[in-house]
């Protein structure tokens, strides 16, 4: 008989086929789809990203213990009884600017869909114009911005002067990260939020838009 | 530049067509995981360099594999782009080993050198700040210029002029490059050295503006290189393919640069200098280069300890032994503020004797953000040239035991030089000799170190 800590060891050594197998024995055999999902799911997820803050595991580890848990995920919504799905309604719009970098960005992508916010990937080599256009035409309720190289700083800065000038800035918080940016940066700009970490974006989206964990 | 440059073009629209998210999740890391294992190649986690040359040789072998099953993903096409065994070696063997940086006096050749050779690496010193005022971005070139042990420069990208803001894909970041290439021909005529090796354009970030940037010719065939480097993980582009033709047509070297991230998609530094290897004959058939810039990092955003130093090493020790090639790594740690910094000048240290004992031929951005520091990276590696490999190493085992005293903030130049006469104040001259009388008990010497 599978248990959730069984699901949560499948998905924290990434391998999705035993984990959507679990999955289903743990659904088949009547145990809470939102538990599964809480304890089986993200319990795996936060183990790779303790790992991988730990550096006992890589990025890729992260990306494929993603792809494990979107295997499972959809599995689970099916089972939830109406009206309890966990999706909170919340939009973000997230990309790379300037750059073609993209590692963290899927990250952050990948971890606030399992939170259970719908987010627009914008993808790379985004200018500031693209993330307003965007954010206005999704109805988004947030901007996360990824941050890999400096030449991207100033344009950062950019983005929320555009934000300002166009009547929005309050409309859409903004999160910043990436491998050139600081919480001193950050704070300096006039971000909402900066995040070191790929999971500190949802933590960061979750609290500025008021959705309990 | 060779005929693989138009079989490369002619591949990635007819390769093996896949998405990015199968290459990067599944089919790089897969091969590359397979040639190391197949190669036995391993890192000791105690050991700061790799100095085994059947180890070299074979991250050499697995490096050649993995291009060769890999390919180079083409992200214009989704398409693989894939060489033959006898392509890949016919470029290695007809590859320049030696070639000439600068001019007149200050003209420095790059030749083949083993460990332990007496030609030291050359040290090319970081020139400018990452500022607006482009007459203290110049200071700071000249501050670096002026040292005997200056080699070359890299500039540092110029975020304006003045009110003029480096905009991306405008003329105004061609423009602010242009400043960037007149401060460092005037910094070097006021330092002496007219001829000096000035880099890479570094204020640019497009192709297009890199490649305007030669347009009034401050910078040119003789004093600069041209950046047509790989992508992350065995990735190009057309801008690639423009780059290489465009420094082909104008005589200027290509500057072949591969900076894998260790702890991305790359599980460690066996990985890494495999990939290095890979990316670097990727880069040989399709710009015909020489000069190469090889380095690691750690996705933690690091570029010191024993895991980058390892990777640097192994590296650059499979290419002498197999390709011969200029080859270059970061002489630095990256740290902001690094005068005061202990950690920046042991690590330095560390960058500079691992180079001397890899066979390195060039070391980049050496030193700090101070002309000392670079005065301290340049003396180093004279120092270090002569150094085996085991002596070198038990000199590294050392200084990565000691415990760094922390960093402090950093200060602006005006703090740590006099704006004048552009000498440094005594307290980071105190900080020098410091520096020169601990290494001077590791065992090296250099004939201005017995002031200390």
């Amino acid at each position: 008989m599978a248990t959730i800590a069984d699901l949560r060891q499948k998905v924290s050594e990434t391998q999705p086929k035993p984990a959507e197998a679990v999955t289903r024995e743990l659904l088949a055999e009547g145990f809470d789809p939102i538990e599964i999902l809480e304890e089986g799911v993200m319990s795996g997820l936060n183990d790779v990203g303790n790992r991988f803050a730990a550096k006992k595991a890589i990025v890729l580890d992260l990306v494929r213990a993603g792809v494990t848990a979107k295997t499972c995920i959809p599995l689970i919504e099916e089972a939830l009884p109406r009206g309890e799905t966990p999706k909170n309604k919340k939009k973000v719009v997230l990309g790379t600017l300037l750059s073609q970098h993209n590692i963290g960005k899927n990250l952050v992508g990948t971890l606030l869909s399992i939170g259970g916010f719908e987010v627009v990937d914008m993808g790379e080599k985004n200018a500031p114009w693209d993330f307003y256009e965007t954010a206005e035409k999704s109805g988004a309720d947030m901007i996360a911005v990824s941050v890999v190289f400096a030449p991207a700083l100033e344009k950062f800065s950019e983005l929320l002067g555009l934000l300002e000038e166009t009547d929005v800035r309050t409309k859409y918080p903004v999160i910043v990260g990436g491998g050139v940016t600081t919480q001193k940066w950050a704070t300096e700009q006039g971000a909402d939020g900066w995040g070191a970490q790929a999971k500190d974006g949802v933590d960061l989206a979750r609290s500025i838009l008021g959705i309990g964990s | 530049m060779g005929k693989l440059l138009w079989e490369a073009i002619h591949r990635s629209s007819t390769g093996r067509i896949m998405t990015e998210e199968k290459f990067e999740t599944e089919f790089f890391p897969t091969i590359l995981e397979d040639v190391r294992k197949k190669h036995q190649i391993e890192w000791n986690p105690d050991e700061p360099v790799m100095t085994d040359p059947g180890m070299a040789d074979a991250v050499f072998q697995a490096g050649l594999e993995y291009l060769l099953e890999t390919g180079l993903y083409c992200k214009d096409t989704r398409r693989i782009i894939q060489f033959t065994k006898e392509e890949i070696l016919e470029a290695v063997a007809t590859a320049r080993r030696r070639i000439t940086l600068g001019s007149g006096r200050e003209a420095i050749t790059l030749a083949p050198r083993a460990p332990g050779d007496e030609q030291h690496p050359y040290t090319w010193f970081p020139a400018g700040a990452l500022t607006k005022k482009v007459e203290l971005y110049k200071s700071h070139a000249m501050a670096a210029m002026q040292e005997p042990t200056c080699d070359g420069v890299i500039p540092i990208p110029l975020l304006g002029i003045g009110e003029l803001k480096n905009v991306l894909d405008t003329p105004a970041q061609t423009v602010v490059c242009q400043a960037e290439a007149r401060a460092m021909n005037e910094a070097a005529a006021w330092a002496g050295k007219p001829g000096l090796f000035l880099g890479i354009p570094m204020s640019a970030t497009t192709p297009l503006a890199m490649m305007s940037t030669f347009g009034p010719g401050m910078y040119n065939k003789e004093n600069c290189t041209l950046p047509i480097q790989i992508l992350q993980d065995m990735r190009v582009n057309y801008d690639r393919f423009n780059l290489a033709f465009f420094a082909d047509q104008h005589g200027i070297e290509p500057w072949m640069s591969s900076s894998p991230a260790l702890y991305g998609y790359l599980t460690g530094p066996e990985q890494g200098a495999i990939e290095i290897i890979a990316h670097t004959l990727g880069m040989l058939a399709y710009s015909g280069g020489s000069l190469t810039q090889a380095m690691c990092m750690s996705i933690h955003g690091t570029y010191v300890g024993n895991d980058i130093s390892w990777c640097n090493s192994a590296a650059a020790l499979a290419a002498e032994r197999n390709l011969g090639l200029p080859w270059v790594s970061f002489g630095s740690t990256g740290t902001p503020g690094s005068a005061f910094s202990d950690e920046a000048w042991y690590e330095t240290a560390l960058a500079c004797i691992n180079a001397c004992i890899s066979g390195m031929e060039a070391l980049w951005l050496a030193g700090g953000s101070t002309g000392i520091e670079c005065r301290w990276a340049g003396e180093v590696a004279r120092a270090a040239a002569r150094l085996t490999p085991e002596e070198g190493v038990e000199i590294i085992k050392k200084i990565r035991a000691i415990e760094y005293e922390p960093t402090p903030s950093p200060l602006p130049l005006e703090k740590l030089y006099d704006m004048t006469t552009l000498q440094p104040r005594q307290e980071i001259v105190d900080q020098y000799r410091k520096f020169t009388r601990i290494f001077r008990d590791l065992g090296l010497d250099y004939p201005t170190w017995h002031d200390a």
